[in-house]
């Protein structure tokens, strides 16, 4: 079975999730602030998002990474590269734990794990995002990707932002 | 770097327990969709089944030991998951059993059961195991009282909903398999 790789960018380790990355996760999804990643979640949902996360790297190919400020350890979030079966494609998605916005850390992980997969062998990412989250939004627009109005999308009211590998 | 793990390959008299491959998903989906998964949370979505799949697979990564998928040895065709399995949400460790259609009646769960109970107790050195039941999941009951599990208490699952968690023999009483290895 395969894992995450581990990747490096000047502030940050994206390495595979370990079973000490369930109980934070748990705890920020359980509230409001997971709002616009379908949640709040309880916890036998989390951890079957999470496992599945993880077991999608030997299934797929690629999944996700926890993001850790690499000169203190602290893990401040997730990103990964994911298409469980119900999105029309693969996804890429980030998310930052509350205190940890604002410094450019979801930018960075976003370009390393957008640049990883370009590297082995996509062509095209979707980000999927619900329209009042202006802050994802924002970043999508930032990592240069642009809104696909005629992409299929897992939810109606979802805004499809895509990246191509070309204008990376 | 690439990190990789691994679970290990079991043989018994019939089967043989492999990790989930991706090759699974539509047996596995077709199974989790349907009433016959009635017992297990289901019928459930696509969405829902394609993770219980996955997270198969994420629970010997971040847990260290995990479910196998049975494959038939006569035809090849995977027939079920059974294994060592500690989702969040469950109470204990526990011995699982999902038998597909077609698979059933044939003491498959039994002899799967009974090398992964084997594994835990020798190979992973536990000293106890549990199996959560749904109340009307009758075959599944006859298969925990083959194995000499029994009731233990109840439980109240935040997806299942009210179940019984059955208690397995220990260690020293518990029976073990006629016939099983590890494969290289």
């Amino acid at each position: 079975m395969t894992a995450a790789p581990t990747l490096h960018t000047d502030r940050l380790t994206l390495r595979h999730h370990r079973l000490e990355d369930f109980e934070p996760m748990a705890t920020h999804f359980a509230t409001d602030w997971a709002q616009y990643m379908g949640g709040p979640l309880g916890q036998e949902k989390m951890w079957l998002w999470l496992a599945a996360e993880v077991g999608s790297w030997s299934l797929l190919g690629h999944g996700s990474w926890a993001v850790d400020l690499t000169a203190t350890g602290e893990t401040i979030g997730q990103v990964g590269i994911n298409k469980p079966v119900h999105f029309p494609e693969v996804e890429i998605g980030w998310l930052l734990y509350p205190g940890f916005e604002g410094h450019g850390y979801a930018f960075e992980a976003a370009t390393a794990a957008r640049a990883w997969a370009f590297e082995n062998g996509h062509d095209t990412l979707v980000s999927y995002i619900d329209p009042p989250n202006a802050r994802s939004i924002a970043l999508a627009e930032r990592l240069g990707a642009v809104l696909d109005k005629d992409a299929d999308k897992p939810d109606p009211d979802d805004l499809v932002y895509r990246h191509n590998r070309r204008a990376a | 770097m690439t990190v990789t793990f691994s679970a290990p390959r079991l043989e018994t008299e019939r089967l043989i327990l492999r990790a989930p491959e991706i090759g699974d998903q539509d047996v596995h989906a077709a199974f989790f969709m349907s009433e016959r998964a009635k017992f297990v949370g289901g019928p459930t979505t696509a969405e829902r089944a394609w993770r219980l799949l996955a997270l198969e697979v994420g629970h010997w990564v971040l847990r260290g030991f995990g479910r196998w998928a049975l494959e038939e040895k006569a035809t090849g065709k995977f027939v079920g998951i059974v294994g060592n399995y500690h989702p969040v949400g469950f109470p204990e460790d526990e011995l699982g059993w999902d038998l597909f259609d077609g698979a059933t009646g044939k003491g498959y769960a039994t002899e799967a059961a009974l090398a992964a109970r084997a594994y835990a107790y020798d190979t992973l050195g536990w000293t106890t195991l549990t199996s959560m039941i749904d109340p009307a999941n009758t075959a599944s009951a006859a298969v925990a009282t083959r194995l000499g599990a029994a009731y233990d208490y109840d439980f109240t699952h935040e997806h299942f909903g009210p179940v019984q968690i059955w208690r397995h023999p220990g260690p020293d009483t518990a029976q073990r398999p006629t016939y099983y290895r590890s494969l290289p």
